[in-house]
């Protein structure tokens, strides 16, 4: 037990020198919680967003339903079925009815997909709540996105058109009851939101759906013949695809940051080692093998990594939680590049995260610490004593 | 007085290697995480900009209000001799027309009747005439799947997934079907030259890149095209420059009341990415403060040691009638050209690498699913004049005031003690 | 059809004799049909397409066998000269020279319009009589264009059609439709055809120059010219065969 009480006193006596280092080590560690952090943040927001608004915990496609092949949208409803149903019923699930149709914003062509939505529904972010209008209008959603390429807005009537089961053409004029703002543009691009009862009446296509969105923490996965579940991966491949490239970016620096601080530990120990020869003989003197003695220079280096990782919880811990708390606000571009974050960046710092991080500095630290100490292996106490080094 | 520190330095390997290699190293990678990181910025607006948004782009205006349906009848006409004048008005600049459509691909079977079908969105670029900037652009050999990149007019590329689908094997012969530019049916023959990645799912479902020629021909667009790209001659985007090309372009035409007048937008102004750049400039430059923090801490750390060691030596000059203010003054000026010359090696050494990463990448493939054109797994540094000077920061402040504070040691310590130093 | 001709006219016979002056709107479509005739005719037509920039010409030479054969060879522009199209029963081709392409239009494809005009594929593959997929009722009488029209309704007896309901102008002593308003399920008017030009060829009323419009679109419509047409033609089969478009 005495080389580590003596590893410690040894660096803290040594001061400036130390702490310095210590500092520099701790910088390292904040730094690289609070990048990865933010990414995870952006990673979880992004998919938090798309979870919340349009996804749920996974979707059941109808098995014609892609909505990229506009061609076989057509085919894409069937009726709900029992099992699916009962969820529906339950709360758990909520059925969405895709027809394709074309809306005429001052009589120009503008293809759209039209979505029918319970708006009574909880299970999605999605303010389906608007479409609760009396029987003589007839109201439809529309996205800030979509809002903006359409030049409707709030009160306009819009003529759309679409054919029902059979082919028939229907048009009708539909009043624009809220533009919606929000962050995921697969909902907003190109879609248009009406009541699911209306949609399902006017098409043709009671008791259909095109998919149907389970509930977030809903785990039951019953059997649907004729429908295929999807699940958030592949939903969200995605996201998940950018967020991992981005992280991979980060990594250089992460590589590079630790890099430099193991400069600084290299540095003190090279030279700590050179400047305490004479320590070194009086401890073989008193019986330290050179073992004992690699071990606590060794130790002492390493340290540094525990005391950094202590002091960068004191400053890092108290500044990472006000940025997690406080968040990073945005601007409202970022999701012109498809990435649903939304306006404020909230970073995420996981367990795993701090605990792998601290476990890598420290494994570092302590390689780093070992190398120069491997000179001592050919000290001979003697010429230690007088502070030469042979 | 110079010299002769500069011969003290060099003959005495542990005053002179050690510390400059400390520098070396830490100035080094200050100025490779300054390209690397100006490099992930630049990859942003780059492939946005040579996919999308250019550095200035012109559509019609008509185009433009409804640009996302593609609308090809509101295009573009008289393109080359708008090109020629804006070639002659800015000829730094590179001007590009391309088109973008939509239509339906078609598999032919052995009777030439439809075996397999797809929608397809579809990009025309000048992939094939001479001294075309267009293959530059594109780099499509990077998300290359299987086959070729075209080389003769009527030939494509296609996405693999799309291709799979359609059963589509490079060297066969698909159909688009699409409207011309006056709206009747376009029906055109390509040969598939090869399959490619674009990392978009929407677009690896169903697209193809053609030769502008090729489609303008099919399409009925002789001398049209949906947007023409502008950018600077060295691709990079410098925002007062293009703002003022388009406040110029576009005030030339502002009273036209005509819908089909040709107008200009940056790339910044473009899907609103300003807000985007200025955010990613904070966090690039937050990122960098910290670094050139956490990198002066380091190299003012290995200056304090530099002079620590060195006691021993500063009592015999003591003792030989120097001032302590003379062997500070020596001390700092050492530590300068460790400085300097540190800073030197190691800014060469830094640009050196991330020319290397700026000319070859990294590749993170490994982490990646797929190469593609949209989402490169190839990330690269950028270097730029500031990279020259930036590690300097670090490396001359750095050394400078380390040496400054260790060295007051000498004023506080006695001569005797320092004497005794000598011993050790 | 001709089969049954005697009983209908008895039908109609009596039917009139007892209702007095106003003919059944079955009738009514019944001799606008005979007046048009379902023999085979080669006509010449020009079509006028007005696009948001300009307006231009296409010109096409058909062949028509009854309601479910016809085959149309494009003329002018350049461009579109020697495009093909092949319609039998319920299926269409078109032949591209320039690919030495048969494609069949199908599904999504059939929405799109004809040559950039105001009609769709699928209104050109309307060939079901309208007597059999709507009921007609006469609504009145109107004057169009300077001629006394009935007016009828027609409401869908089938679901499988493409607009709810109709309603025909037809003039009461040529039995030529002079204006068309076709309506969606709601009631709402999508499209308008007009006939600006009746012009007798043949021994027929025939309307020489229609106007299509789509009602939900901006723009001036299609205007459709028939230049010249010849009634009771022979036509060699192999004309409406699929390997006749390659020719």
């Amino acid at each position: 037990m005495i080389i580590p009480k003596l590893a410690l006193r040894n660096l803290l006596g040594a001061g400036l020198r130390t702490w310095l280092n210590v500092v520099v080590l701790s910088f390292a560690f904040v730094v690289i919680i609070w990048t990865q952090g933010l990414y995870e943040g952006m990673n979880a927001q992004a998919e938090r967003a798309s979870v919340d608004a349009a996804l749920g915990g996974g979707q059941y496609w109808q098995e014609k339903y892609d909505p990229l092949d506009v061609f076989s949208l057509e085919d894409a409803h069937a009726i709900v079925p029992d099992s699916l149903g009962a969820m529906i019923a339950a709360n758990r699930a909520t059925a969405i009815l895709v027809v394709q149709g074309t809306l005429y914003p001052k009589g120009r062509i503008h293809p759209v997909m039209i979505k029918g939505i319970d708006p009574d529904q909880q299970l999605l972010s999605l303010p389906s709540h608007f479409l609760k209008t009396g029987e003589d209008r007839f109201p439809a959603l529309i996205g800030s996105r979509m809002a903006k390429s359409t030049g409707l807005k709030v009160g306009d009537t819009v003529t759309m058109r679409w054919r029902d089961a059979h082919g028939t053409f229907d048009a009708r004029d539909v009043e624009i009851v809220q533009v919606m703002k929000t962050i995921v543009p697969s909902i907003d691009q190109g879609q248009v939101w009406i009541p699911l009862d209306r949609l399902r009446i006017l098409a043709g296509m009671e008791e259909e759906a095109g998919l149907v969105v389970v509930a977030q923490g809903a785990l039951e996965r019953p059997e649907a013949p004729g429908w295929v579940f999807r699940d958030l991966d592949f939903l969200l491949s995605d996201i998940k695809q950018l967020v991992r490239m981005k992280s991979a970016g980060a990594a250089i620096l992460y590589f590079v940051l630790i890099l430099l601080a193991m400069l600084a530990i290299f540095d003190t120990q090279v030279l700590s080692i050179f400047r305490r020869k004479k320590e070194m003989g009086t401890l073989m003197a008193f019986g330290f093998t050179r073992g004992r003695v690699i071990r606590l220079f060794t130790l002492e280096g390493a340290l540094h990594g525990v005391l950094a990782a202590v002091v960068a919880a004191l400053y890092g811990i108290p500044f990472l939680t006000w940025f997690a708390r406080r968040g990073w606000a945005l601007p409202e571009a970022m999701d012109s590049y498809g990435f649903a974050i939304g306006e404020k960046l909230f970073p995420v710092y996981s367990a795993g995260l701090v605990v792998a991080t601290t476990l890598l500095v420290l494994v570092i630290t302590t390689i780093v610490s070992f190398l120069p100490t491997r000179k001592i292996a050919k000290l001979k106490p003697t010429d230690a004593l007088r502070g030469r080094m042979s | 007085m110079i010299k002769f520190l500069f011969k003290g330095l060099m003959r005495d390997r542990s005053r002179s290697l050690f510390p400059i290699l400390t520098v070396v190293i830490g100035v080094m990678l200050t100025v490779f995480i300054y390209n690397w990181i100006n490099g992930a910025q630049f990859n942003f607006i780059d492939s946005n900009a040579r996919f999308n948004t250019g550095h200035v782009k012109i559509m019609s205006r008509a185009y433009a209000r409804e640009a996302d349906q593609v609308p090809n009848d509101l295009a573009l006409i008289g393109v080359q001799s708008l090109v020629d004048k804006l070639q002659e008005e800015y000829p730094d600049m590179i001007w590009t027309p391309r088109i973008r459509f939509g239509g339906l691909l078609d598999i032919p079977d052995a009777e030439g009747e439809t075996r397999e079908q797809g929608p397809v969105m579809g990009m025309a670029v000048d992939l094939l005439s001479a001294g075309s900037n267009e293959p530059g652009i594109f780099k499509l050999e990077e998300a290359l799947v299987r086959g070729r990149v075209p080389q003769r007019a009527a030939e494509i590329l296609i996405s693999e997934d799309f291709a799979r689908r359609l059963k589509v094997q490079p060297g066969d012969t698909a159909t688009l079907i699409s409207v011309t530019m006056q709206g009747s049916m376009a029906v055109a023959n390509f040969t598939v030259a090869g399959t490619i990645r674009f990392g978009v799912e929407a677009m690896d479902r169903g697209a193809m890149i053609a030769d502008i020629a090729d489609i303008r021909a099919a399409l009925d667009m002789e001398d049209a095209a949906g947007e023409i790209l502008g950018f600077f001659g060295d691709f990079m985007y410098r925002d007062p420059q293009a703002s003022q090309i388009t406040t110029r372009f576009n005030a030339a035409h502002g009273d036209d009341p005509d819908e089909f007048v040709p107008v200009m937008d940056t790339l910044l102004h473009q899907a609103g990415m300003t807000d985007l750049m200025a955010m990613l400039k904070m966090f690039s430059g937050l990122v960098l403060v910290v670094f050139i923090a956490v990198m002066s801490l380091v190299l003012w750390n290995a200056g304090l040691m530099g002079s620590l060691r060195r006691y021993g030596e500063i009592g015999v000059r003591l003792a030989l009638g120097e001032t302590k203010t003379h062997i500070y003054r020596s001390l700092i000026w050492e530590s300068l050209m460790i400085g300097v010359l540190g800073s030197l090696i190691g800014t060469a050494v830094g640009l050196a690498e991330s020319y290397y990463l700026q000319a070859h990448g990294l590749n993170i493939g490994f982490m990646m699913k797929n190469a593609s054109l949209f989402i490169s797994n190839v990330l690269r540094a950028k270097v730029s004049p500031v990279s020259y000077v930036i590690g300097f920061i670090p490396g001359l402040a750095a050394t400078f005031l380390g040496s400054s504070v260790s060295g007051t040691g000498i004023y506080r310590r006695q001569t005797s003690r320092l004497m005794k130093e000598l011993e050790s | 059809m001709k089969k049954h001709s005697p009983v209908w006219i008895l039908a109609v016979l009596v039917w009139t004799l007892a209702e007095a002056q106003v003919p059944s709107g079955d009738w009514i479509l019944q001799k606008v049909d005979e007046n048009i005739g379902s023999d085979n005719k080669i006509s010449h037509s020009r079509m006028v397409i007005h696009g948001r920039r300009a307006s231009r010409t296409v010109e096409s030479r058909s062949w028509i066998q009854g309601d479910e054969k016809s085959f149309t060879e494009y003329l002018a522009p350049p461009r579109e000269a020697g495009t093909k199209m092949l319609k039998l029963e319920d299926q269409l081709w078109t032949y591209s020279p320039s690919t030495d392409r048969t494609i069949r239009i199908s599904g999504h494809l059939l929405r799109q319009s004809v040559m950039g005009s105001d009609l769709s594929y699928e209104d050109l593959m309307e060939d079901r009589k309208l007597r059999d997929l709507y009921a007609a009722r006469v609504s009145g009488e109107e004057e169009y264009d300077g001629r006394v029209c009935w007016v009828l309704e027609l409401t869908s007896k089938e679901e499988e059609v493409a607009y709810h309901s109709r309603k025909i102008w037809v003039d009461k002593e040529r039995f030529v439709a002079l204006k068309e308003d076709r309506f969606a399920k709601s009631g709402k008017l999508l499209k308008r055809t007009e006939v600006k030009d009746v012009q007798r060829m043949e021994g027929r009323w025939i309307p020489r120059k229609i106007v299509f419009k789509d009602m939900l679109k901006t723009g001036e419509g299609t205007e459709f010219v028939l230049e010249e047409v010849q009634f009771n033609a022979a036509i060699p089969d192999h004309v409406f065969s699929k390997a006749s478009l390659r020719k």
